[in-house]
């Protein structure tokens, strides 16, 4: 239990000691600091990941409030993914952060949306979730315009109103199921025996209201914004890791709250699994066409985390298997992909991707790594990232209950995955096989962030050689639902 | 104790005797003649309310002259006659004593006891006006008031008064013709002149059906002729100009007092002469209560765009004058009830707000636009106070005594059918209109001036007099309105009596 | 101690306020002793009411044989009076220092003072016609507090509210009327009536008592006094337009509702939909214009108008979960707002900057005050743990638990209007700490917030958390004292 609270309250006050740390005159030792006690922090998560399934009692609001933490398999999948990227995220920011002003600023919350993250993500209640849910936007906003100008700034507007949107849209949901649940604890398999049309109609807005911290359609649009103008390691991590929350979210409310029982074969089902594959399909088309870099990217990560929700939506194991290792390869991937982006910028500043021509031979292990994340994000294998698109297939061919879907999402994940194939090949087939345009010198790859991608790279490739520890959490979680 | 009844025949008779020795007097001496008088006439009208009270039947009648009822003269008082004339007494009394410095500066040294005579000839009017029984009598006394008010608001050393005197005296002398017609006519048709008599020949006339049309026309000419002189709408419009260029002593009088006197008889005539049943029958009732929501309305709009502040507490009586007809229009007990409160109390405060307008307009030299008169109230605090109590009056915040007519309206508005939206909607609108008009002016006054002309402060150690008068009638509006059960069981017992004896 | 003792809190204030316009003071250090004395007494007093005083009712005086002028304290009333009685020294604290440079003093604390005896003779009237006299009281104390400053603005202001106000009370005091010819004067929760003879005419008072009441309360579209109130001294604003008069009105609904007409009388009538049709229109038309506003305080003007009629949805839910709920939103809106206020008086203050769109990169001068404000604009939204998020909740459970589906609606708006509040509020925050790099900031002589005026403030931020984390305490407490 220590080891859970501590990972919750080491990233507060590691923030908070941040904000000394403005103090230290020495580059190097502030960002020595910084991921000196990320280490800490990842190395208390890691624990409690392999630690037993504990629980906090609960502190009570009113009746049916409460807020409170538990480590149960769920929490710990969430809890490895968010520790571990956030540790080669910080390492690789250390460097990345050298041309940007106010690092200590975010160092700071990055630290405090890790602390909320971490909350979300043990907590044991629908309320406590939403509590911490909110405070990751509250927290992550700062991130997004962390530079100041005056995209920046609109950007992260935008990402508040829309995610707050979302929470208020949650709310509802909230609202509804609280009355109508005596308690609004987790447990596997969901509290209710059966649901009225007002409960149901809640569960989906309550989807909508949590999916649009993943992008899911149509309350995605803050994400093509945010991305180009925050950080490379912010954009990084709202993708990879801090949009998960919107799965977890969604993942505790349908679950572990509702009961996925009572949802399977409704109209709710029906109308996620066509906003999910509408997303999909969207999501791909838009990265085609895109022709900023990291907003490519962005796009990409709408597309993605709604392969997550074809998964989840359709209701059986082999579904929830392939949607949690979409989860944990998307994460790696994505944020190997913005951390390649973000090293073009740092080195050249370059932002377009019709500028990109012939930078593979400057940057040989930057984007040696992209093309391998590329190829595990498209889903070829042995790369990992097929693992979880071949269950997905599968999975929803399987299924009967939702009729003519059942064929109609492997179409659609295909045609994704060309279109994958097209706007991650491209870049990588113009960085190595076209001629440079400019003739700008070549300016030597920083040493940090190229461990930190080729880590990233590797664990995309040799998903399989952790899928074995993995893969038990993953089937316990599965079993536990069905 | 029987003595007593002889007191309202004494205040009549007295009144006369001392409008005339009044004029043997200067100035001065002639005051006192008239303080003697009122204070003489109200302890007389106390007792024959006292006497009332106690006695069994609540009511006597009093024999003039030698001769009998139906061919002798008659007086009568129950409880709200003597009531009435009380509170014209005190009212008169205060306007004088308070106005009286203001008087010095309006009236010229040497015509100030005519002033005081006609004084006296209006106290007398109005106190045959509220004891008599006869219809005649009332004529004559209609008449004497009507000369007595004209010769006050001319007595003004203003151009513009003899203009507005002239004007009020025309359209004064129309009602007292219409009245007189339908007194002509009333008394052709029913050969009395008593109001017992005629009350029994015109219920046993309505009865079979004869005459209906001349009785109709007779009894729709006095009651008009009598609206006109007290102001009802639509006759309110030559109202503003006289009460506001006469002194505020004698607008005080005749805004508060004489057009009330011509609204008792009215009363009389209504439910002594004509009776209830033929009245709520006859459906003239309804036209009053249109004509008096309607005054009510269109006396506040008007209030609103003038920039004068006495034009507007002018208008502000018609408006006033249009709820005691809206009262009267209902019908019932409790519609009475509400109407004589609100004589009560626009009595008591009209008054008040003429002088207070007075005095803070001798701040600035006499200017009585608002503009000029910004700030006025910091340089005459007794005067500001005194508008203050009587704004917050008029609008009817309670505790002040213009909240209980407010309060009584509304009470009896209720079991008339869709009257009872008319009233309650007259009722709320007319209240904002007159927060708008009155407080605007009240937050006027106190606000920091914005013209820049010379300013004269009047400390209250040079008005002592006016001041106490002032305080006195806030205290007065107060106590009205914080108690207002004994005057309300008073007026209780009264109507029964009015309503019931013959 | 007998009832005898609710004069004090009433008429105590009252009179020392009214002595304080003729004592000359040497200099302001006495004059505050003696208005932070009389204001401390006058709470005390009030505490001790509630806590020492039986339920039973006193008669001052008599107007006439039925209608009387009588006092109680009862569970309702204890909310509404120590919550006032609470907050009232705490902004007289802020006002020393606020009101430091401005003249006319002794009129302004004469009716500052005035004005919590007048709030407290409507927490503890036994029936609607004392409370209807000190309603009418209230306007007329605290008129002058808008009109100070005495320029043209103000003095437009002041005569707005002025009709607005006593207007309103024009038309509720025919409802009042009705109640009294109805035997239904007196307050009793359920109310009295039990049947009329005329039922139309009943419900047709009651929507005019209820707009009557309302516009206290600033219900649209009787609401457009309050956005020009807000030109008034910060104070002012803060106290009278976040807690007294506009909680008035509010309370004075509920007295209305539940008790003098009864809630069994009105539920599901027609007059019951509108009233509350109107209130759910007001919660969305005060986010939106909010929104709109380029001036701070006029902004949370707006933003009062939207959270009185949370307040007035929860009230024409007319169930005991819906008063609760009421209750609870007037306590704790009461708390957030004037913290709201503090912080945009202290910021005005300090800057003379009332637009929005210049407090880019205050934050740097002002930490404390924007770092408060920020956590008044989170309450408000309905961010857990602190306090909103709870009230929003309550009125929420309460609106599903009735069968209604206007009521969802309500929850539905409840919910769009505190996205809105999202964006208003927290945008001047942003705003303030995280200014964009090419923006021109002058910053020169911008000084961070006296204590004086950052405690009152940092109370507020308090009650906000505590009463959040701990809310069980307080709507247990509410309950209980509702006797529900």
């Amino acid at each position: 239990m220590f080891n859970m609270v501590s990972s919750i309250v080491a990233p507060f006050i590691c923030g908070i000691l941040m904000l000394f740390a403005k103090k230290i005159n020495d580059r190097k030792t502030k960002v020595a600091f910084a991921v000196v006690m990320q280490s800490i922090i990842t190395i208390f998560g890691l624990l409690t990941v392999f630690g037993d399934e504990v629980s906090t009692k609960s502190f009570v609001f009113i009746d049916n409030l409460t807020v409170g933490f538990t480590a149960d398999l769920v929490a710990k999948f969430f809890c490895a993914i968010i520790v571990i990227a956030w540790l080669l995220v910080t390492i690789y920011a250390g460097v990345y952060m050298k041309h940007e002003k106010n690092e200590e600023r975010f160092f700071l919350f990055s630290f405090l949306t890790e602390g909320a993250m971490l909350g979300a993500a043990f907590s044991d209640s629908l309320v406590s979730m939403y509590v911490f849910y909110e405070l990751v936007t509250l927290l992550s906003m700062p991130l997004v315009l962390h530079s100041l100008t005056k995209e920046s700034v609109g950007a992260a507007k935008k990402y508040l109103y829309y995610s707050i949107a979302g929470a208020f849209m949650a709310l509802f949901g909230v609202f509804v199921v609280g009355t109508s649940a005596e308690n609004l604890g987790f447990v596997a398999g969901g509290t209710f025996e059966n649901v009225t049309p007002l409960v149901l109609t809640a569960v989906f807005v309550m989807c909508l209201g949590f999916g649009a911290k993943a992008g899911l359609f149509p309350l995605h649009g803050w994400l093509p914004t945010a991305h180009p103008v925050a950080p490379a390691p912010a954009s990084a991590l709202l993708s990879g890791v801090i949009a998960k929350a919107g799965v977890l979210a969604i993942i505790r409310t349908v679950f572990y709250t509702v009961g996925a029982k009572n949802i399977m074969g409704t109209w709710v089902q029906i109308a996620l699994l066509v906003l999910s594959l509408l997303t999909v399909l969207m999501g791909s088309m838009m990265a085609y066409r895109e022709k900023i870099f990291k907003k490519r990217l962005a796009f990409s990560t709408v597309s993605q985390i709604s392969y997550v929700f074809c998964g989840l939506f359709l209701f059986n194991e082999a579904g929830m298997d392939g949607a949690l290792w979409q989860i944990i390869f998307h994460a790696i991937v994505k944020v190997g992909l913005f951390l390649c982006a973000g090293a073009v910028i740092f080195l050249y500043g370059k932002t377009k991707v019709e500028e990109l021509n012939g930078i593979g031979k400057k940057m040989p292990v930057t984007f040696t790594c992209f093309t391998a994340l590329s190829l595990s994000l498209i889903g070829i294998p042995p790369m990992g990232g097929f693992f979880s698109k071949w269950e997905l297939a599968t999975a929803s061919l399987d299924t009967t209950a939702i009729g003519a879907l059942g064929w109609i999402i492997p179409v659609v994940l295909l045609v994704s995955a060309l279109l994958t194939a097209g706007y991650l090949l491209d870049i990588s087939i113009r960085a190595f096989f076209r001629d440079a345009d400019d003739d700008t010198t070549k300016v030597k790859e920083s040493k940090a962030m190229c461990v930190v991608l080729v880590i990233l790279a590797v664990a995309s490739l040799l998903g399989g050689i952790f899928a074995t520890h993995t893969g038990n959490m993953i089937s316990s979680i599965v079993s536990a639902l069905f | 104790m029987e003595f007593i009844k002889n007191f309202p025949f004494i205040t009549i008779v007295l009144s006369l005797f001392c409008s005339v020795i009044c004029y043997a007097f200067k100035d001065k001496k002639a005051r006192f003649v008239t303080y003697f008088l009122l204070i003489i006439s109200s302890c007389m009208s106390f007792s024959v309310i006292m006497y009332n009270l106690f006695s069994e039947t609540g009511y006597f009648a009093y024999r003039m002259g030698h001769y009998d009822a139906p061919i002798g003269n008659e007086i009568s008082a129950g409880l709200l006659e003597p009531f009435f004339a009380l509170l014209f007494e005190i009212v008169i009394f205060l306007s004088i004593t308070g106005g009286y410095k203001r008087l010095q500066k309006d009236v010229e040294e040497s015509k100030q006891r005519f002033f005081y005579i006609m004084i006296n000839l209006t106290h007398a009017a109005l106190m045959s006006l509220c004891y008599t029984n006869d219809i005649y009598t009332a004529y004559v006394f209609i008449e004497i008031c009507t000369i007595a008010s004209c010769a006050l608001l001319m007595s003004s050393k203003r151009t513009r008064s003899l203009v507005a005197a002239t004007r009020y005296t025309i359209f004064s002398l129309i009602g007292s013709s219409l009245v007189l017609i339908g007194i002509v006519l009333l008394y052709s048709v029913t050969g009395h002149l008593l109001f017992p008599n005629i009350f029994e020949t015109i219920q046993a006339l309505w009865a079979t059906g004869e005459y209906t049309n001349p009785l109709t026309i007779a009894l729709g000419l006095i009651i008009s002729g009598l609206a006109i002189k007290s102001g009802m709408f639509p006759f309110h419009w030559w109202m503003p100009d006289t009460y506001g260029t006469a002194t505020p002593c004698a607008s005080g009088i005749l805004s508060g007092v004489v057009s009330k006197g011509y609204i008792f008889l009215l009363l009389k005539m209504i439910y002594r002469v004509i009776g209830p049943q033929i009245f709520l029958e006859s459906g003239i009732n309804n036209i009053l209560l249109v004509f008096g929501v309607c005054g009510m309305i269109v006396g506040s709009v008007s209030a609103i765009r003038t920039s004068n502040i006495t034009f507007m507490t002018a208008y502000s009586s018609a408006a006033q004058i249009g709820y005691i007809y809206m009262g009267i229009g209902l019908g019932t007990k409790e519609a009475l009830l509400a109407a004589l409160f609100q004589i009560v109390a626009h009595s008591l405060t009209k008054p008040m707000l003429f002088l207070a307008a007075g005095g803070l307009s001798d701040t600035v030299g006499g200017k009585q636009d608002f503009d000029s008169l910004r700030s006025s109230a910091h340089y005459n605090k007794p005067s500001g106070i005194a508008f203050a109590a009587g704004a917050l009056s008029m609008v009817g915040i309670p505790i002040f005594a213009g909240f209980v007519p407010k309060m009584l309206f509304s009470i009896s508005a209720f079991g008339h059918g869709f009257k009872t939206y008319i009233v309650l909607l007259a009722l709320a609108i007319s209240t904002i209109l007159n927060v708008i008009y009155f407080l605007r002016t009240l937050v006027n006054i106190y606000s920091p001036a914005i013209v820049d002309i010379p300013r004269e402060k009047i400390h209250f150690s040079k008005i002592k007099v006016f001041t106490v008068v002032v305080i006195v009638m806030a205290i007065v509006n107060l106590t009205v309105g914080l108690h207002s059960q004994p005057i309300i069981s008073l007026f209780e017992k009264g109507i029964e009596i009015f309503i019931n004896i013959r | 101690m007998n009832e005898l003792f609710l004069i004090t809190p009433i008429f105590l204030p009252i009179i020392l306020g009214a002595i304080l316009f003729f004592i000359p003071f040497k200099n302001q250090k006495q004059r505050n002793a003696y208005v932070i004395t009389s204001l401390i007494l006058s709470s005390v007093a009030v505490w001790l009411s509630a806590f020492l005083v039986p339920d039973n009712s006193l008669t001052i005086l008599h107007f006439t044989n039925e209608l009387t002028l009588s006092l109680r304290l009862d569970g309702a009333g204890k909310i509404f009076s120590c919550l006032s009685a609470t907050l009232w020294p705490i902004t007289a604290i802020y006002a020393f220092d606020y009101m430091k440079h401005e003249e006319h003093h002794q009129m302004f604390y004469c009716f500052f003072v005035m004005a919590f005896g007048t709030t407290m003779g409507i927490a503890m009237a036994e029936n609607i016609l004392t409370m209807y006299l000190f309603y009418e009281m209230l306007t007329l104390t605290t008129i002058p507090l808008v009109a100070h400053g005495m320029t043209m603005k103000h003095n437009r202001a002041a005569r707005k509210y002025m009709i607005y106000s006593i207007g309103g009370a024009a038309f509720a005091f025919a409802g009042v009327v009705f109640l009294i010819v109805n035997g239904a004067g007196t307050f009793r929760l359920g109310g009295n009536l039990v049947t009329v003879d005329n039922e139309t005419l009943a419900l047709v008072l009651y929507f005019f008592a209820f707009m009557g009441f309302g516009v206290k309360s600033a219900i649209f579209p009787l609401h457009g006094w309050l956005p020009t109130a807000s030109v008034a001294p910060t104070p002012v604003t803060a106290l009278l337009h976040a807690v007294a008069v506009v909680k008035a009105g509010a309370f004075a609904l509920i007295r209305l509702t539940y008790y003098a007409y009864g809630t069994e009388f009105l539920y599901g009538s027609w007059a019951h939909y509108v009233v509350m049709a109107f209130s759910i229109f007001t919660i969305v038309y005060g986010s939106v214009t909010a929104l709109r506003q380029k001036h701070f305080k006029r902004r949370l003007a707006y933003s009062t108008i939207s959270n009185l009629s949370y307040i007035g949805f929860a009230t024409t839910l007319m169930t005991p979960a819906g008063l609760v709920a009421a209750f609870c939103h007037l306590v704790f809106h009461s708390v957030i707002k004037i913290g709201a206020f503090f912080a945009a008086g202290s910021v005005l203050h300090n800057s003379e900057r009332e637009f929005v769109p210049q407090l880019e990169g205050i934050g740097k001068k002002m930490p404390w005050t924007f770092g408060f404000f920020t956590v008044f604009a989170l309450a408000l939204t309905g961010i857990p743990p602190f306090c909103g998020f709870f009230s929003k909740w309550y009125i929420a459970t309460a609106a599903f638990a009735t069968d209604n589906p206007l009521a969802t609606v309500g929850v539905i708006a409840l919910l769009i209007s505190a996205l809105l509040t999202a964006i208003y509020m927290l945008s001047p925050a942003v705003k303030a700490f995280f200014p964009r790099e090419n923006a021109e900031i002058h910053l020169d002589e911008i000084k961070e917030a006296k204590p004086a005026m950052l405690i009152p403030m940092g109370i507020c931020v308090l009650l906000c958390i505590v009463l959040g984390l701990f809310v069980r305490i307080p709507v247990e407490i509410i309950g209980e004292v509702l006797g529900i």
